[in-house]
């Protein structure tokens, strides 16, 4: 045993922790330098054994041990830089859209926006229902499940995804997955490193996935690159501009960058030396700058937003003050900001929802939250209730319209109206409903992909 | 796995004052053996100068008695009773951010190593684990038996209070407000979507393979028992589509 502690616990800063008792100039000016390297890509850059696993990814497919699903040119790729400078490729149509759970469940205008968007574009893609979350929500927050799990769930969802044009008479590796979650993204990458690095781990899922009927040609399907929604719009940001109809260059947006998104294999993250001088990830911002809009930086940009997987659930005290006092408030009282817009399902629901009890602690804050597809959506002219569904956010999303000359109570007395009809069965679909049925009980081919090749469009 | 036995550090150092009884030395070297024997160790620990990079950065750290630094500290150096004692609950106090990691000149993963501790926390049966997630059943039984960990019905104004009266904006019956929502997929309330049978019965399988529902088993043993039965009914459901197919 050693010596006890003079009574002290171990805590945070452990026993050996003394104040260095700097001067007030000697503290601003320690603070300083903290300040100049913080929050920039030199960060994350300055450190070594950092490998593309994309590399071992080719060497395990030349080797028969794998089976790559590529991004081809039917996907219209778009290539863009990573952190190091890598390049990666970004598939722009024929996308399986893979959704997240929280997104559907409590934010529906999330996806529905990015879907309204590729519509516009003219961009092609299958909303389907076999696929699970990732459900990395659960095993963050709760600790239930572990890697194999995890690598197995991504298995089968990308896997479904190759083949799911088969039902509508299209060939495998049609449809290339698009992941909607910040979370699921930043899972499956992890898990995707794990199983490049670990002939152990690839051994055990094989039979999982032989078990489900999931394996190509006997190997394993592992996608070329793992793709985020926020990168694609990112890619069709100036496509997506030319249709913008409403001006906000009055705007002034705060951008929240998702953890899972950026923080977790950070080495796959889009950086661009013209958009924030390459030393902030780049999605969402640029987005946000190619609609004419201005992002305002504050300081606690780096912070994350306090979902924190488990405390969103049971113990929100913790989640409601760090979103509160460490982002809605820099947000507000820094910057200035008109809207605080993020790109991953609990950044945007924490950031939303966490408001209103603000006053009950005696700090009021009140900040529209929206996801940057949904601002997108809304000044490319798309509905605020049918499409943005801004009724199930809790923050201020009408003040938000009121700044960009959206007549806020017209729009939402027009929804009311269309309740009405879908009463009577007048539903308005983003596709044909039929289409969302893929296999299993209630699915009837419907040979759209096969038509459509022979026809020679998209 | 025989790490626990190399220790680099024999004697158990620990914290005198806690006031969590000391388990015998080879219960504590199970648990670490446990820790440490995970594909993941190796990469997410790689050395650790004390710099508190990953502390300062840390939202929890803000609000609880909670250090990265300490989690990779009592790890590192092999120190079995602190690593029993952080398990007790400062490893329910990490947001998994990951922020720590990006950070980290080391390239560990602190976020990362919490979630090792947290499931072996699980596997262990601690009561910590059981009374931190207590209120995690009704998302347990929505993840296991659907993929979902969310779904609008659980957005209740009742479990939500905190989040004020806007939880919607337009008065009109969940149902309603769902079929609204211009994605076929998501016209649903009990899930955030519609999940195909077969796609249920497949987790299901997953969950069994990698030992998920021994865990759960572990933890809750009633809602085990739940899920079993449910699960049971829709993969009986499905053999009797595919007995109609044939």
């Amino acid at each position: 045993m050693s010596a006890p502690n003079c009574g002290e616990r171990l805590t945070g800063h452990g026993s050996e922790w003394r104040d260095a008792k700097l001067s007030p100039e000697d503290a601003r000016t320690a603070t300083n330098w903290v300040e100049q390297k913080i929050d920039k890509r030199s960060m994350l850059t300055n450190k070594d054994r950092v490998e593309d696993v994309r590399d071992v990814m080719w060497q395990l497919e030349k080797d028969g041990e794998i089976v790559v699903h590529r991004i081809r040119d039917e996907h219209e790729p778009v290539d863009v830089k990573t952190l190091y400078g890598w390049t990666k490729r970004i598939p722009t149509t024929r996308l399986w859209h893979h959704k997240s759970c929280g997104q559907c469940g409590n934010i529906p205008g999330y996806p529905a926006s990015l879907l309204w968007l590729m519509n516009m574009l003219g961009k092609s893609y299958l909303d389907e229902t076999d696929q699970t979350s990732c459900t990395a929500w659960n095993y963050h927050g709760s600790g239930i499940g572990n890697l194999e799990s995890l690598a197995a769930v991504f298995l089968r969802n990308f896997h479904q995804a190759y083949v799911s044009a088969k039902a509508e008479g299209g060939p495998e590796g049609y449809y290339y997955p698009l992941v909607h979650c910040g979370t699921s993204f930043g899972n499956y990458k992890e898990v995707r490193g794990y199983l490049l690095q670990s002939a152990e781990l690839r051994e055990r899922v094989k039979k999982i996935l032989g078990k489900l009927g999931r394996l190509v040609d006997g190997k394993l399907l592992i996608p070329e690159e793992i793709v985020h929604y926020s990168e694609w719009a990112h890619v069709m940001r100036d496509e997506i501009a030319k249709h913008r109809v409403i001006d906000c260059s009055e705007i002034r947006a705060t951008i929240h960058p998702a953890c899972h998104v950026y923080k977790m294999v950070p080495q796959d993250a889009i950086y661009d030396d013209a958009i924030l001088e390459g030393n902030r990830v780049a999605v969402s911002t640029g987005l946000m700058q190619a609609l004419g809009a201005n992002v305002i930086d504050y300081s606690t940009w780096y912070d994350c937003c306090g979902f924190g997987f488990r405390h969103i659930i049971s113990e929100r005290e913790f989640t409601r003050s760090f979103a509160i006092d460490r982002k809605i408030r820099v947000a507000q009282e820094e910057a200035h900001a008109d809207v605080m817009v993020g790109h991953d399902t609990g950044c945007i629901t924490t950031l939303d929802k966490s408001q209103w009890i603000g006053a009950a602690a005696g700090k009021e804050v009140d900040l529209p939250v929206l996801a940057d597809v949904q601002f997108a959506a809304l000044v490319c002219g798309a509905h605020p209730y049918k499409i943005v569904q801004s009724h199930w956010h809790a923050s201020s999303t009408e003040k938000l319209m009121e700044k960009l000359g959206i007549d806020w109570q017209a729009k939402k007395a027009e929804f009311e109206a269309y309740l009405e009809d879908i009463k009577v069965g007048k539903q308005e679909n983003l596709y044909d409903p039929r289409r969302m049925i893929t296999s299993g009980p209630g699915f009837k081919p419907l040979p759209q992909v096969a038509q459509a090749a022979a026809e020679g469009s998209q | 796995m025989g790490h626990a036995h190399s220790s680099r550090v024999e004697t158990v150092i620990g914290d005198p004052l806690s006031p969590t009884p000391q388990l015998p030395r080879e219960k504590l070297e199970e648990i670490f053996a446990d820790i440490q024997s995970d594909i993941r160790y190796d990469h997410e620990l790689n050395g650790c100068l004390n710099c508190g990079i990953c502390t300062a950065t840390c939202p929890a750290a803000y609000y609880y008695d909670f250090s990265p630094r300490e989690i990779v500290q009592l790890l590192w150096t092999e120190n079995l009773e602190g690593i029993y004692d952080a398990m007790q609950e400062k490893i329910w106090s990490c947001a998994q951010c990951y922020t720590c990691a990006a950070r980290c000149p080391f390239e560990n993963s602190p976020g990362g190593l919490v979630m090792l501790m947290r499931e072996t926390a699980i596997k262990h049966g601690m009561e910590s684990a059981k009374n931190v997630l207590r209120p995690f059943s009704r998302v347990m039984l929505k993840l296991i038996s659907t993929g979902n960990q969310l779904a609008p019905d659980m957005i209740n104004p009742d479990h939500f209070a905190d989040w004020g009266p806007n939880i919607s904006k337009v008065k009109a019956p969940l149902k309603l407000l769902r079929k609204a929502i211009p994605m076929p997929t998501l016209n649903t309330t009990e899930t955030a979507w519609e999940v195909n049978l077969k796609t249920s019965v497949e987790l299901y399988t997953i969950w069994e393979m990698t030992g998920v529902l021994k865990q759960l088993e572990t933890i809750d043993e009633n809602l085990f028992d739940v899920i079993t039965d449910i699960m049971d009914e829709k993969r009986q459901d499905y053999q009797d589509f595919l007995d109609e197919q044939a």
